[in-house]
């Protein structure tokens, strides 16, 4: 059963993926004059955070 | 400028009661006081003056329901040993189990500041939630991340900690370089990010919620049209206030409840 704290638990990994992803995808972006890069970074870090949700809570434990 | 409605109470502006009398819209002005005294750079102001308030009251609570506590609870301890159980039953041992028994003091002492930081904004002459200062939710939180993050490496080891905390259970080997610095950024630095601005942001809105509906309702109460305008108001103020009533309830007990989560996090590697 999942516990009241695992909504927020999600939230936070949804914004530390897009906020770590976007960023990179920003700073690439500024480097290389491509603006669309944060863009993707952002959606590239939102697929990772689901990725990354599934695996932490869809799974039976050890 | 610290207090907005006893100002347009001074002014006596009203609804079409003169062309230059505007809605006098609250702003960010509201949230700053006026230093009760300072010493040297040190302004002793409103929302200090009821966050000290707040903690002494819990301090005095509990002191008196627990100095002389007998086997069957009267007067003031019963009370004491109602909010005690309320935060055991519904916060602590959901996240921790009978085995985070240890970190009550901790919740019960954090449940009841909070709330009554949060309390003062329905308390007439006070009418402002100290927690709507940020400093006071980012100082809270800073308790509750060094708690977690002691709690952890004690637990765990200070590189299993990390290690446990960066490694998702059942994720495949080649995707760990991408996932593990989300993990790492989301519990390090999102996580108490989120639970101080969670607090600050929800009764900064409601205090200004509280204030728009307040304000209106006196802007407009006058001899036209305005009257009926102003009794909406009014209602929707009530309304506000009762929501708020909840909202200062659920904020302290989101507040705890992750706490509680986190510490639980702390505790045994990922779940």
């Amino acid at each position: 059963m999942p516990r009241e704290g695992t909504g927020w638990a999600i939230v936070s990994y949804l914004i530390g993926g897009m906020l770590l992803y976007g960023g990179i995808g920003w700073l690439v972006g500024r480097w290389t004059h491509i603006e669309a890069l944060t863009g993707v970074g952002i959606v590239l870090g939102i697929g990772l955070s689901l990725a990354l949700i599934i695996f932490r809570f869809t799974r039976p434990s050890r | 400028m610290s207090d907005l409605s006893a100002l347009t109470t001074a002014s006596g502006c009203h609804f079409q009661s003169h062309p230059s009398c505007g809605y006098p819209a609250p702003t960010i002005e509201d949230f700053f006081f006026k230093p009760i005294f300072s010493i040297g750079g040190f302004q002793f102001t409103k929302p200090i003056l009821l966050m000290l308030l707040s903690a002494a009251i819990v301090l005095a609570v509990f002191w008196m329901a627990f100095r002389k506590p007998k086997l069957v609870p009267r007067g003031i301890q019963n009370v004491g040993e109602l909010g005690i159980l309320a935060v055991r039953d519904q916060i602590l041992r959901p996240q921790l189990g009978s085995k985070g028994d240890r970190y009550l003091p901790f919740l019960v002492s954090l449940f009841f500041f909070i709330w009554l930081m949060n309390l003062w904004e329905l308390i007439p002459v006070a009418q402002f939630p100290a927690t709507s200062k940020f400093a006071f939710p980012v100082g809270l939180t800073l308790v509750v991340w060094v708690t977690y993050m002691f709690i952890g490496m004690k637990h765990q080891g200070p590189i299993g900690y990390f290690k446990n905390m960066a490694v998702p259970p059942g994720a495949p080997w080649w995707i760990l370089p991408l996932l593990s610095p989300i993990e790492l950024l989301s519990n390090i630095i999102v996580r108490p990010f989120t639970l101080s601005i969670r607090l600050m942001a929800n009764m900064l809105s409601g205090h200004l919620l509280l204030l728009v509906f307040s304000i209106a309702s006196w802007y407009l109460f006058s001899a036209t049209i305005g009257l009926l305008f102003a009794a909406v108001s009014f209602i929707v103020f009530l309304l506000v206030f009762v929501l708020e009533v909840l909202i200062t309830l659920l904020q302290a007990f989101i507040f705890t409840t992750l706490t509680a989560f986190y510490i639980s996090d702390a505790l045994q590697p990922a779940h």
